[in-house]
């Protein structure tokens, strides 16, 4: 039987995670699926765990004066969901992981921790330029998310940090788009999804972001690719489309049904730029 | 290990075991209260779900380590409130039980949902219900039976 901990303050956490390198048990959606072996039978897990579920500290979500949103890594899908505080994007992705009851236990730390390229938080939040808070004994750090996930279940995380807040900063956007598909409208695990944001100022493209999800070992974002449109009007989108799809389809990396997963890829980007360019109003597009 | 110390069914209770034991298997084989079904293990189908601190979860992903201070209701904490009882009667007239296998899951997703809205409209109700897996009705009849418990419970929630 592994040692288990149940930390009462973070501080204590953090003392545990650097003695133990015990791993961080958030809502249990994940790893106690992955350990489980029966009915009436304890999980095994193959290294000491700890339970940080009651973990207040870690919990809630506030805005910073700059317009940064900041999310405790235990906050969950359900309360990110219900949050007019949290943006479009991940908002969206919150309110349609898995179904009511896992939303009230997932965390956000723990689908970032447990960085699986289906995970539904990672996409929208790297759209956003997300970063991720470090804690451990010996200081923090705050590292851009895309650049801490680095592959399927791969993270920078070192075996003494816990993930304590998401860092979202402020994005202006005017045309928004989310999709995540599933097998089924509830209950469903991602088999692909893209999220993507245009910004125009009287006709000239600002900031222009693409992510997918679910389609390669992680997140897929290409600032070349999207720089493209970046200084150009919304009536040169219909010019430009065939090579920022092309670029787009050489970004992500599928190996389960790549056929599929590529052209559903580009018939989601093709559908929200065309409606962009075919003078669709600002918000967000269906 | 300290013992893990929490409320079930309103009164307080202590565990002195494995906190990585799943709160379902607790319940059931440590607490001996057995209305709460396990029927996937994975936290998709529903059949194991309690209210936690008021919020439906499936205790089939949930260590029991993660529950120290909380509420914890079962399908038995029901049975002796006006909810629960206009609940089971509802249940019963509408005709949602078949097997009944899912339906301790499906009594605690409708008391959650109407805790939260009291006169909620089908689709609320098929939206609270959605990770509620039942083989054998369809539907229909559970989800009528919530709106009838939502019209004659009326001011219980």
């Amino acid at each position: 039987m592994v040692k288990s901990f149940i930390p009462q303050s973070l501080e204590e956490a953090l003392k545990i995670r650097a003695e133990e390198h015990a791993i961080p048990l958030a809502g249990g959606s994940d790893l106690m699926v992955q350990h489980r072996k029966g009915t009436g039978v304890v999980p095994e897990f193959s290294s000491p765990i700890m339970i940080i579920t009651g973990l207040n500290e870690l919990k809630g979500i506030r805005t910073e004066d700059d317009g940064t949103v900041v999310i405790g890594a235990l906050t969950t899908s359900a309360e990110i969901a219900e949050s007019e505080m949290v943006p479009f994007f991940v908002r969206k992705a919150a309110s349609l992981m898995g179904a009511i009851s896992l939303r009230n236990s997932a965390t956000i730390g723990g689908n970032i921790g447990n960085a699986s390229p289906k995970g539904d938080l990672p996409q929208p939040l790297i759209l956003l330029d997300a970063s991720v808070v470090l804690k451990s004994i010996s200081g923090e750090r705050t590292i851009l998310l895309d650049d801490f996930i680095k592959g399927s279940k791969k993270t920078e995380l070192r075996d003494d940090e816990i993930i304590t807040e998401i860092r979202i900063p402020k994005a202006e956007w005017t045309y928004g788009y989310y999709r995540k598909i599933g097998t089924r409208k509830a209950n469903a695990i991602s088999k692909l999804s893209l999220s993507a944001l245009i910004l125009a100022e009287d006709g000239v493209i600002k900031d222009f972001r693409v992510s997918s999800g679910a389609a390669g070992p992680k997140v897929a974002r290409s600032r070349a690719n999207e720089e493209k449109l970046i200084g150009k009007s919304i009536s040169e989108i219909e010019g430009l489309k065939a090579d920022i799809l092309d670029t787009h389809d050489t970004v992500i990396s599928p190996h389960a049904m790549p056929e599929w997963r590529r052209n559903t890829t580009r018939r989601m980007l093709d559908h929200f730029l065309s409606e962009v360019a075919s003078g669709a109003p600002a918000g967000i597009i269906e | 290990m300290s013992m893990i110390e929490f409320r079930l069914n309103g009164k307080p209770v202590a565990f002195d075991g494995n906190p990585l034991k799943r709160l379902l298997d607790v319940l059931r084989d440590d607490f001996g209260i057995t209305g709460t079904k396990e029927g996937c293990g994975e936290g998709e189908c529903g059949a194991c779900s309690v209210l936690k601190d008021g919020k439906l979860v499936t205790s089939c992903i949930i260590p029991v380590g993660a529950v120290g201070g909380c509420e914890i209701v079962t399908i038995e904490g029901l049975r002796e409130t006006e909810q629960g009882k206009c609940l089971v009667e509802s249940f019963a007239e509408g005709g949602a039980v078949q097997c009944g296998f899912c339906i301790p899951g499906m009594v605690m997703a409708a008391e959650a949902i109407l805790l939260k809205n009291p006169h909620p409209s089908e689709a609320d109700v098929r939206l609270a219900i959605s990770g509620n897996i039942c083989r054998c009705t369809g539907y229909d009849l559970i989800v009528e039976s919530i709106l009838l418990a939502s019209r004659k419970g009326e001011g219980l929630w």
